[in-house]
């Protein structure tokens, strides 16, 4: 049964995991032929709302609506971060007078995608909404571990920053366990919270956190932007409690791990220098991932729902 | 008007069982109950069949929006909404738009409860001037037109000099003082409580410390100032107990209320980001909500009361983080705390009418209206086998707001009496 919107991970059947995450296979094939083009959303148009600036989220999203033919338009938003209720309306009354199919929205403010959602019958993607969820960032990161680990049941993934504040850490977390994967936590005691998920690890130490033996490091990225009073004194501070440094990268290509970062990257901060030339470096896979999962929810998604209020 | 219920059974404060008996009322005093009695000449008779008589509730803690935001309830609305619910008697919150902190602003209220209200309307006033926290609102320009009960409601006085200085004046005009707790440093949006729910939702929420401290704080200054501090609205198990223990000690005169929506629900109602859940303080955990239900049946909680909180449709559909926070409850509370509560056998109807109709109106110097003979007839017939609807038809309040809209529960407020008015017959 296919969906309305994706709004977030915890909604979502582990069976409509499964077929997102398979249904990403062929479109990604597809990046290795001449015609990258599939006609599959022609004649549908596609638009990206971002309140919040994302180069790599917004071209990533574009690009997978290009490949499947749809009619992209990006519909420039004051970049605001609070937004009336009133403004939000007439936004979504706007693109449904448009006969826009599916909305994708990214905003600084926690379930905003759901409100919109509820307003419109076009399909809305979240793409990022405050410090709750990012679900289309948690498919990819599926779909990479996967390619890694064909079956990652009981796997280990630690992951490592501000988890507080991180969608990114939520939405991925939410779909590794319900693929079976043991996940972590690793930072800073003033932001990962210790009433949290369920069966999440929590670690404050480098050390410790490394002897659960993780398969992958996920380090995310620091966003000081983000942070209303000081959770930790400094930068350096945290480079050299929670960052992965030369001598830890040393540790780390010694005992076969995987590195993962949704990026942009903070060089000297979450990671060291040296991690570029890193051979087990997903980093760029999740890039390239991003474009076959999210033309993969673009076409799995159906818009035209009830609209309620 | 004379009016004779017949074969009802009557509930009170002070007993666990109903007694059964016909209840006559004539010129608006409550003439006679007993079995048998006949009807006199031209009398309206009302066929109980066995449902209950009991004293009309009263409501401390309700925000009726006028004067200033008016599209969510006014004065004729929100009374309309309270015997609705089988209530003749409010105290309206000071937090308007202008806020309610001099006489000519409590004179303006007032005057329009003598226009649009059926019952009688008291008000609060704010302890400081625009609720600001910084200067004394004209606390004895308010006492003069029978302004009691002093509240910044919605915020905390976050100074505590001030709210110190302020308790020692107005304690020696007799007023007393009634505490919104929070501490605003540690408040987030004031959506939702800090835990499980607002980690998921990645919503910044309150943590319960911020209204213990405050619960604390603030019967430390009414014991240092001698006043009589009642604390509002209370949604977290270690603020029970915080008042336990001053209860306790004897030493301070302490009273607290708490809401229906407190005992009912907890943070994890919200859901998918439902604004009908948003509320301050914001629900909490199952934990505080038994221990809230067991300190309001051990009488730490001296009053229920709703914090009726009425917004606009458009107001509440916006995304969580700004939409309001409140829900109304004038018209659901007396059904919702017999459906979840006396209907279960948690507690009995003594404890209804003794927290949500004595208590208060005792709290705001008035007598309460038990239903006994030679008593002013201020009563409610309550039918514990039919079913209210909490439809748009149903509701007179402006705003519908509420967990229970469109929703189904036990029981029905039937009759409203007052004087030798009846408010209300279905
Ligand atoms: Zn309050």
């Amino acid at each position: 049964m296919p969906r309305k919107d994706l709004l977030d991970i915890v909604s979502l059947e582990r069976e409509e995991i499964d077929h997102l995450l398979d249904q990403a296979v062929p479109f990604k094939e597809l990046f290795t032929r001449s015609v990258k083009k599939v006609p599959a959303l022609k004649g549908k148009s596609v638009l990206t709302l971002f309140y919040e600036p994302s180069t790599r989220t917004l071209s990533s999203f574009e690009v997978a609506a290009n490949r499947l033919s749809a009619d992209v338009t990006n519909f420039a938003v004051a970049s605001s971060s609070i937004v009336k209720g009133e403004s939000v309306r007439e936004t979504v009354e706007t693109l449904q007078a448009m006969r826009t199919d599916y909305i994708i929205v990214r905003h600084s403010r926690s379930g905003l995608p759901s409100t919109i959602a509820r307003m419109t019958k076009a399909s809305v993607i979240n793409a990022g909404d405050g410090a709750h969820a990012h679900p289309t960032q948690a498919l990819l990161d599926a779909f990479t571990i996967k390619e890694k680990f064909p079956d990652p049941t009981g796997k280990r993934v630690l992951i490592v920053g501000d988890i507080l504040h991180s969608r990114v850490a939520r939405s991925t977390s939410t779909i590794l366990k319900k693929l079976g994967v043991e996940v972590a936590y690793l930072g800073p005691g003033s932001l990962v919270p210790k009433v949290g998920p369920e069966n999440v690890q929590r670690f404050t130490n480098y050390e410790e956190a490394m002897k659960w033996k993780p398969d992958v490091v996920y380090l995310l990225r620091v966003q000081m932007e983000r942070q209303d009073v000081q959770y930790f004194p400094s930068v350096r501070e945290y480079h050299r409690l929670y960052g992965v440094t030369e001598e830890r990268l040393r540790r780390i290509d010694g005992d076969g791990l995987y590195i993962m970062h949704p990026g942009p990257v903070n060089r000297g901060v979450e990671l060291c220098d040296g991690v570029l030339d890193y051979s087990r470096s997903l980093i760029n896979d999740q890039v390239e991932n991003g474009i076959a999962v999210r033309m993969a929810v673009l076409y799995w998604l159906k818009p035209g729902g009830e609209v309620i209020g | 008007m004379s009016l004779l219920i017949r074969n009802a059974r009557i509930a009170s404060e002070d007993s666990a069982t109903l007694r059964e008996g016909d209840v006559l009322v004539e010129g608006g005093i409550i003439r006679s109950i007993g079995k048998g009695l006949s009807a006199p000449e031209g009398a309206k008779v009302i066929e109980a069949n066995g449902r209950l008589v009991m004293p009309a509730m009263f409501d401390a803690h309700v925000h009726f929006r006028e004067p200033g935001q008016e599209a969510k309830e006014t004065i004729a609305t929100g009374t309309e909404a309270a015997i609705n619910g089988g209530i003749t008697g409010i105290v309206m919150m000071p937090n308007t738009k202008p806020a309610i902190d001099s006489a000519p602003v409590v004179r303006m209220v007032l005057d329009s409860a003598a226009k649009n209200s059926r019952i009688p309307v008291y008000t609060s006033g704010c302890i400081t001037k625009d609720r600001a926290g910084k200067e004394l609102a004209g606390i004895d320009g308010m006492r003069g037109l029978g302004v009691k009960m002093l509240t910044d409601d919605g915020d905390s006085v976050a100074d505590p000099a001030v709210l110190l200085r302020a308790m020692q004046y107005a304690s020696e005009f007799g007023m007393f003082f009634a505490s919104h707790c929070e501490v605003p440093e540690l408040a987030g949006p004031r959506a939702l409580n800090e835990g499980v729910v607002s980690y998921r939702l990645g919503i910044k929420g309150t943590p319960a410390a911020a209204e213990e401290i405050i619960i604390d704080r603030d019967i430390r200054l009414a014991h240092a100032a001698g006043a009589h501090i009642h604390i509002q609205h209370v949604s977290s198990k270690i603020g029970m107990e915080t008042i336990r223990w001053w209860k306790q000690r004897g030493d301070v005169k302490v009273t607290a209320e708490v809401a229906p929506h407190h005992l009912l629900f907890t943070e994890e109602d919200i859901g998918d980001f439902d604004t009908h859940y948003k509320m301050n303080p914001p629900l909490r955990t199952k934990a505080d909500t038994e221990a809230l239900l067991q300190g309001l049946i051990e009488g730490v909680f001296d009053l229920i009361a709703t914090d009726h909180a009425p917004h606009t449709p458009f107001e509440k559909s916006q995304d969580f983080v700004s939409a309001p926070n409140g829900i109304t409850g004038l018209e659901t509370a007396l059904v919702s705390l017999y459906h979840y509560f006396v209907a279960t056998g948690k507690f009995g109807w003594d404890l209804v009418v003794k927290r949500y109709s004595a208590e208060p109106r005792r709290m705001m110097g008035l007598e309460p209206v038990p239903v006994e003979e030679g008593r002013p007839a201020d009563l409610i017939l309550f039918d514990t086998e039919a079913e209210t609807t909490f439809s748009l038809d149903f509701m007179k309040s402006k705003s519908r707001n509420t967990p229970f809209f469109d929703k189904t529960l036990k029981g029905r407020v039937d009759l409203v009496v007052l004087g030798d008015q009846i408010l209300l017959e279905r």
